[in-house]
């Protein structure tokens, strides 16, 4: 009897499937897998082969366009399986800047470390779609196979210095991680479909209630489960063990792309799963409260003994990512916007630091450790005050975008009465304050001793850091067109 | 579930009258299944014992021709049963065991090389209704099970403990893998313009006066040679033998065997001859299809056809290079495989040659 | 099949499926755990059969078997230390890991039984499933179809910069 009920109930399900099968919405996907085709069609050949870099630039800039295209636009097509709205838009923009201003630090390093190889931004490319899919479908499938798309290229250049133990390590050690996280995300995926018989968000959130009267328990195990497999992307806290190893481990450019671009995908993702997907479940709220505050302290609490900079800007990332989960258990359009500035923002910031260190690394013989930094101040004073304005930026300070990140997210928290987290978040804040600023310390106030070359210009990276700076300081100080960008980044669905 | 097809041509009176015997006797129907399938594939065990013994007096004649000689001849009239003695004799030999070998994995290797050349002979179509069972997944099948053969060279290879035996599996392994693909594609051709998996779709789609594959569309010669190729290999022949080229691996993977599990290995290899014949016959050359003779002499033809040219082919042609093998499947064959593909579907889509 | 009772059938595959996979984990020789799994991931595909999806039983053992299993082997055979090593197959967070597999263990089959109504299927099987399964891939499931290959494509890359000669 109960069986006849329930497919009766299944009959009455919305078909939100629109069968149109519409290039439109992915050119810009396609625009980065030509490029990369492009690339490995002329990676055997010398000359051509040095114009790989630019080759993908170009990719980037047409498919920045074709996203800008489709600012404003909502639609749903293949089936609907992509679903574009400018929540999605606007994480294509973003996955598409990290991308130009990753390949703009790689190029000059890789060739200083011999490790260049067309390849790379083939990888790189292929990388950046991957990530675009993710952020712009409504089906957990096509979102697992966005994710693998971002990762596989990941683990590969996760291990591109394939000279250095390091890099080697970091290669197998994320891989495995990743495997790992991806079998948590697919199962969590198989119980989500085992409850509600779709894939489709827009179909769970359209038949949640009978879901959830019939399968409650499988659909909080799957839930849980694609938690799990996020978690690993994002560094949440109890799934960060891989973070320092890998972020020291790759190369620096990489490790730069890591702290942006994946996580910002991850958060993409988690957004739409969590406060649209499974919005109306009760207990993620305090899930992510505990996940959130785990991640910020423990982050913030393991960055301060670090020595080398790039493990602790890989700590300093797991605290990030922690004021960001704040917006995902604060939900709402506020903190969804709020989450998009910080990514926005942090994107800015962190690549511009990362930047600074690449810079200085391509000096022979370097580790990235705290001391090599002593002295700079005397030696390369502008790098030096650039480096620090990316270090009061991360540590949140005013008048710097960091701060505003901040700011939006944790107001969005009181408003919605997170009272005691916001807390925890400003002291945090406090907290990350010392280990950010012990970088100033070093290169204003320790004195060199070593022996290492001056910091070379390289014209690319002097690039990045100019678009950097600006977007740290001049959207510090004009807030308002962001937000209005942020703000219109919402979930629209069809 | 595969659902058995009992109407098995000729043979169907035969086996109904064995089925009406069972149920007369008041048997249980599971038992009576059980016992139908025994028989069939007793029938169908027997009948590719044969063949295989067949296979090898015919391969030593023709090898022996091609060199001027005359092959075995005391056995009976041109040494025909010449294999039977020589089977019986591998039977009664002792069977080696070398102290070292990995035990359970030297035992297992040839049983699950016999049983995976055999099982390829569920969805054959040996005539018209002569199949013991038309999967719709037919060919897709066989390509399965048959690459069980590869698991049991790779576990003879490492459970002799031999550096030949292992080489020899480990050539034959990567062998195989690279030459699935341009054998597995060249098939696609001809499933994409059938529109089916199932052998007996394959066939009947090809009935009438020279409407085999081979003839009637241009990609089908191509398919056609690009399969041997890779069957070659798949088979493990000269020119493709590297897994036991006898000069530099001793034997290969079986160096270590003898008596009954040598035999085991040296049934199924001819066996797996066989089966890459019978399958081009089926895909290419219109299978049990063709004028005035029963479907089954059709077949046989077709098959002992084929595998008349694997067999000139092997005692005319030298050995490959192992890289030589590697860049042939890899550079040559997957290429022209994939453009013969897209070939096919154009003309499908097209609409030529329906 | 009415000669073996589905559920006999069902149950010899679980149990092949569940002791191979537990000696894939704990047998000391590398080589025998690539067979276990190979014996395992056969069995699967026997399940696939058991529930009709013949496509998907002959896929798995073209793919899995075939291929994957295979280059696993291979990967054993080719890694001299690998090889003759008896391994040890677990670490000092034995315990934790046992612990979380256990509760997972007891979890699953937990929320299978509290489960009182089950969604059946839509409709009658579809007898066909090749060619259902060639018309999802072109319609519905077109997307992450490309997808896949696109996901290949970068594996290929990777693996190629991974494993080809340095340029010097």
């Amino acid at each position: 009897m109960g069986d006849e009920v329930v497919a009766l109930e299944y009959e009455k399900m919305i078909d939100f499937t629109s069968a149109s099968i519409n290039f439109e919405l992915i050119y810009s996907e396609i625009s980065l897998l030509v490029a990369a085709f492009l690339i490995l069609l002329t990676a055997f050949q010398r000359h051509l082969a040095r114009l790989a870099p630019l080759v993908a630039l170009v990719g980037i800039a047409v498919s920045f366009y074709f996203a800008l295209q489709q600012w404003g636009n909502q639609m749903s097509g293949f089936f609907g399986m992509i679903t574009c709205d400018d929540f999605g838009t606007a994480f294509k923009l973003l996955f598409l800047v990290v991308a130009a201003l990753t390949l703009l630090i790689a190029h000059r390093f890789l060739i200083v470390k011999r490790i260049g190889s067309p390849e790379f931004y083939a990888l790189l490319l292929v990388s950046t779609m991957g990530m675009m899919v993710m952020a712009n479908t409504t089906d957990l499938l096509v979102m697992f196979l966005g994710l693998e798309i971002m990762s596989v290229p990941l683990y590969v250049m996760a291990g591109y210095a394939r000279r250095s133990l390091a890099s080697n390590e970091a290669g197998i050690k994320y891989f495995i991680m990743g495997a790992f996280a991806s079998a948590f995300l697919l199962l969590g995926i198989a119980f989500v479909f085992g409850a509600s018989g779709t894939t489709d968000l827009r179909q769970i959130v359209a038949d949640y209630s009978f879901i959830v009267s019939n399968f409650q328990n499988y659909l909080y195990a799957g839930a849980a489960l694609i938690l799990i497999g996020f978690g690993f992307k994002i560094a949440a806290v109890p799934f960060h063990a891989w973070v320092p190893d890998v972020y020291q481990g790759a190369p620096t450019p990489v490790t730069a792309f890591f702290s942006v671009g994946p996580k910002a995908a991850g958060f993409a993702v988690m957004l739409r799963v969590f406060l649209f997907g499974f919005e109306q479940m009760g207990m993620l709220t305090e899930l992510f409260w505990v996940l959130a505050v785990l991640t910020m302290t423990v982050g913030n609490v393991l960055a301060l003994r670090q020595d080398n900079v790039k493990r602790m800007l890989a700590y300093s990332s797991i605290a990030h990512a922690g004021y960001i989960l704040v917006a995902l258990c604060v939900g709402g359009n506020d903190a969804i916007s709020a989450a998009v500035f910080y990514l926005l923002a942090y994107a800015m910031f962190n690549l511009g630091a990362f930047a600074v260190i690449v810079l200085l690394e391509t000096r022979s013989g370097c580790k990235s450790d705290f001391s090599e930094l002593s002295g700079l101040s005397s030696s390369a004073p502008y790098l030096s005050a650039v480096l620090a304005l990316f270090m009061f930026a991360l540590a949140g300070f005013p008048p710097t975008v960091g701060f505003l990140g901040k700011f939006y997210i944790f107001s969005a928290a009181i408003k919605s009465g997170y009272i005691l987290l916001t807390v925890i978040g400003v002291m945090n804040s406090f907290l990350s304050v010392y280990y950010y600023l012990r970088i100033v310390k070093t290169s204003y106030f320790e004195k060199f001793e070593g022996t290492f070359a001056p910091a070379p210009y390289s014209p690319a990276i002097m690039v990045v850091l100019f678009i950097t700076v600006i977007g740290t300081l001049g959207l510090g100080f004009f807030p308002d067109r962001v937000l209005e960008f942020s703000q219109s980044a919402l979930f629209a669905f069809l | 579930m595969i659902s058995p097809v009992f109407a098995v041509g000729e043979l169907d009176g035969l086996f109904r009258w064995l089925n009406e015997l069972l149920v007369s006797i008041g048997l249980p129907q599971p038992w009576q299944d059980v016992i139908m399938y025994a028989a069939l594939s007793a029938t169908v065990f027997g009948l590719l014992a044969l063949i295989a013994l067949f296979l090898v007096w015919w391969e030593r004649k023709i090898a022996a021709h091609i060199q001027q000689r005359f092959g075995p001849m005391r056995v009976g009239w041109h040494g025909w049963y010449q294999t039977v003695m020589d089977a019986l004799k591998l039977l009664q030999k002792e069977d080696i065991r070398v102290a070292t070998r990995d035990k359970v994995v030297f035992f297992w290797a040839p049983v699950i090389c016999f049983v995976a050349a055999f099982s390829a002979y569920v969805c054959m179509p040996f005539g018209r209704g002569l199949i013991v069972a038309d999967l719709n997944i037919g060919i897709l099948y066989i390509m399965a099970v048959t690459t069980f053969t590869v698991i049991s060279l790779l576990m003879a290879g490492w459970g002799s403990n031999n550096k030949y035996a292992l080489l020899g599996g480990m050539r034959s392994a990567a062998q195989v893998i690279s030459y699935e693909v341009p054998m597995v594609v060249s098939l696609l051709a001809v499933i994409l313009y059938v529109g089916s998996l199932s052998m007996v779709d394959i066939v009947e789609s090809q009935s009438g006066w020279f409407n085999w594959f081979i003839f009637r569309v241009p990609f089908g010669p191509i398919a056609f040679v690009t399969y041997t190729v890779a069957a070659i290999a798949e088979a493990n022949r000269t020119p493709f033998d590297i897994p036991e080229a006898e000069q530099e691996l001793v034997a290969g993977y079986n160096v270590e065997y003898s008596g009954m599990k040598f035999a085991m290995f040296f049934l199924a290899e001819f066996i797996n001859m066989f089966t890459v014949s019978a399958i081009a016959a089926t895909v290419f050359l219109g299978g049990w299809n063709g004028p005035w003779l029963p479907s089954w002499v059709w077949f046989m033809g077709k098959t002992l056809s084929m595998v008349f040219l694997l067999m000139l082919v092997r005692w005319t042609y030298p050995r490959l290079r192992v890289d030589q093998l590697m860049e042939f499947a890899w550079k040559f064959l997957v290429p022209v495989t994939f453009a013969n593909l897209i070939l096919a579907g154009i003309l499908k889509y097209l609409g030529y040659w329906e | 099949m009415q000669a073996l009772e589905p559920g006999i059938v069902f149950w010899i595959l679980a149990v092949v499926i569940l002791v191979s996979g537990f000696l894939v984990v704990t047998l000391r020789n590398m080589f025998h755990c690539a067979l276990c799994l190979i014996l395992c991931l056969f069995a699967v595909a026997g399940i696939y059969v058991l529930l009709e999806a013949e496509f998907l039983a002959a896929a798995q053992v073209l793919i899995y078997v075939g291929a994957v299993a295979i280059l696993i082997v291979f990967t054993v055979m080719l890694t001299s230390d690998l090889a003759s090593e008896s391994l040890i197959q677990h670490n000092e967070n034995g315990t934790i890991a046992f612990v979380v597999c256990a509760l997972f263990a007891i979890g699953v089959p937990y929320l299978i039984k509290n489960t009182g109504v089950w969604m059946p299927a839509k409709g009658e099987l579809i007898s066909d499933n090749v060619g259902s399964i060639g018309k999802y891939l072109m319609t519905d499931f077109m997307l992450p179809f490309e997808l896949v290959s696109v996901l290949l494509l970068a594996a290929l890359i990777g693996a190629i910069v991974l494993a080809r000669k340095e340029r010097s």
